[in-house]
Order: C-alpha cells, then structure tokens, then sequence
C-alpha cells in the first residue's frame, strides 16, 4: 500500500515537474524577445511621458536607474472599495501621470519582520526609489528602514514620524468633507437620530464624529448623533451588527468610520439610510447611500514622485484639506434636498478657499463647555489631539 | 459497508518522517506550479524568488530565523500540551499576556542595565503566559472544562486589554493623541546575532533542548505521555493526573508567554496589538506537523519560517496576496498530509465491523518520542 502510494506521488512529481520545466523554459525563450526599456538620459526634470528613442541597445539586466520606481505596502486587500482601493486608485493615477514604474503588495501585516521583508524585497530586489506605506501600524519599522537607506524615499501615510531628509508622513483633512457629509446627513433623517459606527476612540475618530454632527447640526439643529465602539478597523460582522443595534435604538441614518460595507447593507435592509466613508460605496446599497467622506490620494502620490525623480524631494508632515483634492465628498443621493446640496457647495467653497473651517466657535462640548470661542479657530495641535464629543453627540468619547 | 480507517503504523523511522515532510513539500510545490502558471506568473522565477529570499545569504537566512523563534516557541508551548493530548489553542493569547506583563516591567523598571532587564522581562513574559493559562488549566484538571474553548477565548480577552492600554493607561503622551504604547526601552533590545537573528534564536533552541530530553528522556515526561495515552493507566500506576494536566498546560503557557517577550524584545519595537502576529495560531500547526514532538518542532519552524518570508516576498514579484496565501497553506496542508500517510496507514474495515469499541481513533500510543531532527 504504502509502496504504491509513494509510487503514485513520485509519478505526480515527475509528471508535473517535467510540465514545469518546459513552462519555464519557454518562459526563459520568450524573455529575450521582449524589447528592453528605453534608458532614459539623465534629465532634471520630471520623468518624460514619451519613451526616448533608444540610443544604444545596452543590454544591462539592472533596472534602469533614472526612472522612478515607486512601492506601496498596502494593509489590506485592493478590493472593490474602501481604504486601500482608495490608495490603489491613487497609486494607479499617479502612475499615469508621472510614467512611473509602480509596485504594490496587499495584506502585509503591521509587525515590524513583515513590513521589512516587503520593504527590503522592493528596494533590493525591486529598485524601488520611493515606498509609501499606508497603515499607521508601520510606523516603528518605517522610521529604522529610512536610517539603513538614506537613498530611498519613505513616504508614511497616517503616521507622525519623519526625519530631514527621507522620511515623511501624510494625511488629509478628512473632517472637511466629514462636516459636508453630515449635513446631508442631517438633511435625509426624519427621526433627528443617526447613529454612528465608530472605531477606536483616537483622534483622528473623534474629530470626524465631532465634524459630522456640527455638520448636520448646521442644517438640523435637533439633530442626535449616537455613537458605538467597535474596536475594529475591518471586521463586517461587528460593524453590521453595530449598526443594526443602532438602528434598532431609534436612528435612520447610519454613519461609520471603518473600511466595510456591513453597515451599508444593515441600513438597506432595514430601510435606514448610509453615509460610507473612505470611497464612494454605494453601489453596495444603493437605496441607503447618501454620500460618503472619500479620498483621493492621487495628486500626492503624483507630486511626491515627481519631486523624488527630479531630486528635490523634501519630507514633511503633510496635512492636506480640500483644497488640495486629498479629501472629496461623494456624489449625493437624489433625494438630497436642493437648498441643501447647494449649501454644501458653498460651504465646500469656503474650505477650498480658506475662509471658513469646520471647528470654527462657538464649540460647546458634551458638557456644555465652551471649547472653541465664537469667531475662533482650533489650530492643528488642538485638532490632532482632540479626546472630547461636541453637544450633540450622545456616547462616551473615552469608553 | 466497507469503510476505510486509520490505523498507526507499528514504527515509523526519523528517517522516513524526514521524508514524507519533504515530499509533501515537493508534492505542494508541484500543484504550486499549476496556480502559478495559470495566474500567469513564471513558477521557475517565482521558486528562485522564494527560495533565495528564504535560504540564500546570511541576510535571507536570518529573515527566516527571525520567523522561526517565535513559531519554535509557540510550536513548542502546544507541543508540550500536546504530548500529554491536551490541545492549547490559546498560545497567541498567551503571548500578549507575556508580553503585556514584559511591558509592564519594562515601564516600572526601565533603569536597569540591559542585561538585567531583558531577562526580568523574560521572567515576567512566561509569568503573564501562565497567569493567562491558571484559569484554563485549573477547570481542565478540576472540572474537565475542554481547554480548547477556554484558551482559544481568552486570545481574544488578552488582545482586547491590549487595546485597551493602548487607548488607556499606557497611551504614550508623546504619540500625538494616536492610540500607542510608549516604546520599549532602547537597553531591552535582544542583542543581534546576524542581520535580522537576535539571540532569541538561542533562548527557542535551548528551551527546544530542554524540553526534548524532559519529554523523551525523563521519568516525568514519560509519565506525562503515558498519562495522555491511557489516563487510567497512569492512575493505576499513581501518576496524579491532576497535577500533570496542571503542569502540561501552564508550562505551555509560559512558554507561549516567553514568545511574547522574545518577540518584544526582538523584533518589535512597542506592545501592539499586532504583536502576536498569528504566530500562537501558527504554533498549532508547526506542532501538529512536528507530531507534538519538541524534537521536530525546530525543524518545522525553520521550513514554516522560510514558508512565510518566501510567500511574503513573492508578492514583490506581482503575485497577488491571495496566490501566495495559498500557496503557503498548500506546503504546510502537502506536508501535514504526507505526514498523516506515513505515520498512518488505511485499513478497510469489513461489513462485519462493530462500530463501537474498534481502535479506528486508537489514541497515540506512548512510544518514545524519536529525534526527527
């Protein structure tokens, strides 16, 4: 038995290693075939569109060393929607844009001897001239990497490290279009109610509740916004559930801050409505979807490509608005009223131009202390390191 | 009805257990070629890549031994349970809570020399991974409460106090309001043997050792088998099965804890709620495939290790997460599977079979434990 066993694996074996060779062998044939990149001259400017005529066919096996080759470490799968299909479209414009080479790997892990395995993998391997690695989580990682190589660019999404010379963080405004999105928000609820799927009580989460329900206090001052925790970034059956358990206490609209559609499809299907967040989702729930705070980190990617190919890259901690397209505002649902629609227009306008923005006194907190005076401003300290719910929101901003 | 069971062969040889695992490999990266090939990759190119990066130069080599630490110990911390049949699903919850109390230590004495430090830190991890298992442990010897569910739920228990220091208590005030634990101090860093190897390495190899020679070579080891294999046995002859399940299972612990503070003092840099890494869940495996066997749960960290480095680094070549998740999973599943028919063999039960009180389950006998390395 254990004889003719053996005997059948080693056929297997053989069978499909004698296959393998000839694939690899005709692969091996067809490599030469294949016309060499064009090796750019050196140029100060921005890498050209055109290919250049090729001067001389020099056979070298190394990547051209003129043209950029950028990396992203992505946190999670592409996908069809959300966080990192967000940075793949971004990735994908600025490669149109710049004629870069660029390179991506999903789902690596936020532990230090993954992101460096991809890491090192792309620059040695790869020649990658510039990595943008978009989870906070590889911030500590990210910070030795750019010591062992002064030569490369590290571009870090959502951290808050850098250095002076090859490291920089980036970020947007996201409470700008936040704030647009709860006044549509505030518009579309019949109950006064909408409830909140929220992530981790951070920063970066707090502000966007805060933004979101001044945004749709502005247009529905009775307006409640009910906030639950789910300690998940992605995780749809947490975050459906929380929404359905929202829904059930009374709001109409849903809003959340985590990467899934589980929230979209709870408030389809229990009539409700559905701001998403990260990218535009709603061909996920078509019915509940009334817009969502999106971004759109293409612009970037393509200025710092063309900087690191140009030589006059600079880090710095990168904190763009509105103004800058980083953050959007998706298309609103039909049944948006008009006056509405054209308030957030105007306001949008107003964070374009600078003259207005959304934490903007007079503030009161939860509990009813004045936080921003009337006719000031919260500067970016303030606002990064926010930990308190403005009046309006109902839930426990330090659970 | 004839249906077929499996029965343990008689003797199985090192030698032929060294085998099976590397035909299971090469069966796995046979079918390998097929994924590849039709998600349109060049299996020859994808292979060199997995293999140089896993295997090639002290760089490589040392990627590999980073992942194999972690995977030896926490394969070892469900070997030791498993030996006695126990199954501790929980070791990545373990590791947190070792790494959670290592934390700890490191905040309150964070003045020491390094030396002194990491080694507290050590002592503390295994503490935490034990603390962690005192619970599962204490209803399994007492109450017969299945340690499976008891420490697969507190993984997620220790996961969450770990969210919960870093949004709390421990945030780090120089974080900017983000969610961190402050890190570890710079003199707790495991010293570094080559490239990315630190002297963890070391700590698993030994401890490996150790628990090799206790578990195949000592009367209490052989007591613990045997008390695995035929409780009543073991009654008869006055081993105390209470107090064998209590040590089977916090020694586990602890050395799932250890893992934690190996893995805090090596590689990463801060507690993080991604600390543990899935390499508890991953330990299973490396036990599974190594028979519960302390022996062979070094040489199964170390092909695992060069699984996932391979696996991670082929996804610089183009080819997708997906492809490459399964592919690693293909390997392990080719080698788990070889492992099964060598170790095992089909016997087809006749129509005249009693369905009750035949040894198709016939639990694992004690035979000593070989060296597979």
């Amino acid at each position: 038995m254990a004889k003719k066993l053996l005997l059948k694996l080693l056929v297997v074996v053989a069978t499909i290693t004698l296959i393998a060779v000839g694939c690899g062998n005709d692969d091996d044939d067809a490599a030469p075939a294949e016309p060499a990149p064009a090796p750019a001259t050196e140029a100060p400017a921005p890498a050209t569109e055109a290919p250049a005529p090729e001067p001389e066919p020099e056979p070298t096996e190394a990547p051209m060393d003129d043209e950029v080759i950028a990396a992203f470490v992505f946190v999670g799968p592409v996908g069809d929607a959300g966080w990192t299909w967000a940075h793949d479209q971004g990735r994908r414009y600025a490669e149109s844009e710049t004629g870069a080479t660029t390179l991506f790997v999903e789902s690596v892990p936020e532990v230090a001897e993954d992101f460096r395995a991809v890491v090192v993998d792309f620059i040695e391997n790869e020649g990658a001239d510039v990595i943008f690695a978009t989870s906070f989580g590889y911030i500590d990682p990210m910070e030795e990497l750019a010591g062992e190589y002064p030569d490369v660019v590290f571009e870090h999404a959502s951290g808050f490290k850098m250095n002076d010379t090859n490291f920089g963080n980036y970020f947007g405004r996201m409470y700008q279009p936040r704030y647009l999105s709860g006044m549509a928000a505030g518009a579309v609820t019949e109950a006064n109610q909408i409830g909140y799927v929220a992530a981790f009580p951070i920063p970066e989460v707090l502000r966007g509740i805060n933004a979101f329900t001044l945004g749709a206090q502005r247009v529905n001052p009775d307006v409640e916004v009910h906030v639950t925790w789910t300690s998940t970034w992605f995780d749809p059956a947490v975050e459906g559930d929380s929404a359905a358990a929202l829904i059930e206490a009374g709001a109409d609209v849903i809003a959340m801050h985590q990467d899934s559609t589980a929230p979209g499809l709870a408030a389809q299907e229990a009539g409700a409505r559905w701001v998403s967040y990260n990218s535009d989702m709603s061909a996920f729930a078509p019915d509940a979807f009334v817009t969502a705070p999106v971004w759109n980190w293409g612009p970037y990617y393509t200025r710092i490509i063309d900087a690191v190919a140009a030589g006059t890259y600079s880090p710095g901690a990168y904190w763009g608005g509105m103004d800058d397209e980083i953050v959007a505002l998706a298309p609103l649902a039909a049944d948006v009223p008009a006056d509405v629609a054209a308030d957030i227009d105007a306001v949008a306008a107003s964070m374009v131009d600078g003259s207005w923005d959304v934490f903007t006194g007079e503030i009161r907190d939860q509990d009813g202390n004045v936080v921003v005076a009337a006719g000031e401003t919260m500067d970016d300290g303030s606002m990064l390191g926010m930990t308190f719910f403005v009046e309006g929101v109902v839930g426990n901003a330090s659970p | 009805m004839i249906r077929p069971v499996l029965a343990r062969r008689e003797r199985v040889l090192p030698a032929v257990q060294a085998f099976a695992f590397l035909v299971g490999i090469v069966v796995a990266l046979a079918l390998g070629l097929i994924l590849l090939w039709t998600s349109g990759h060049n299996p020859a190119e994808v292979y060199e890549r997995m293999f140089d990066s896993a295997f090639m130069g002290t760089d490589s080599l040392s990627r590999t031994l980073e992942r194999a630490t972690p995977l030896a110990l926490t394969g070892l911390s469900v070997a030791v349970a498993g030996s006695m049949g126990l199954w501790n699903i929980g070791a990545e919850g373990q590791m947190m809570a070792g790494a959670i109390v290592a934390t700890g230590v490191a905040m309150m004495a964070d003045g020491l020399s390094g030396p002194l430090l990491i080694a507290l830190m050590i002592v503390a991890g295994v503490a935490g991974g034990m603390v962690l298992m005192v619970g599962p442990a204490l209803a399994r010897s007492h109450l017969g409460v299945s340690e499976i569910i008891t420490t697969l739920m507190l993984v997620y228990v220790a996961i969450r106090v770990v969210e919960w220091l870093e949004t709390g208590p421990w945030k780090d005030p120089e974080s900017f309001g983000f969610a961190v634990i402050e890190p570890v101090p710079e003199q707790a860093a495991l010293p570094g043997l080559f490239g990315r190897a630190n002297i963890g390495m070391l700590i698993a190899l030994g401890l490996l050792i150790v628990f090799w020679l206790a578990v195949s070579r000592t009367a209490w080891g052989y007591e613990l088998r045997l008390a695995g294999s035929s409780p009543n046995t073991a009654r008869y002859a006055g081993v105390s099965l209470r107090r064998k399940i209590l040590t089977a299972l916090l020694l586990s612990g602890g050395i799932a804890g250890l893992a934690g503070a190996v893995q805090l003092t090596g590689s990463a840099a801060r507690l993080e709620s991604g600390l543990s890494n899935g390499y508890g869940f991953a330990g299973i495996i490396v036990a599974a495939l190594a028979l519960m066997r302390p022996s062979g749960v070094a040489v199964v960290a170390f092909v695992f290790g060069a699984v996932q480095v391979g696996g991670q680094s082929i996804q610089t070549l183009g080819v997708s997460s997906a492809i490459s998740d399964i592919l690693q999973a293909m390997i392990l599943f080719g080698a788990l599977v070889a492992a099964v028919f060598f170790n095992y063999r089909i016997r087809w039960t006749g129509p005249a079979a009693d369905s009750s009180g035949d040894q198709s389950e016939e639990p694992e006998e004690p035979e000593p434990a070989e060296d597979a390395a």
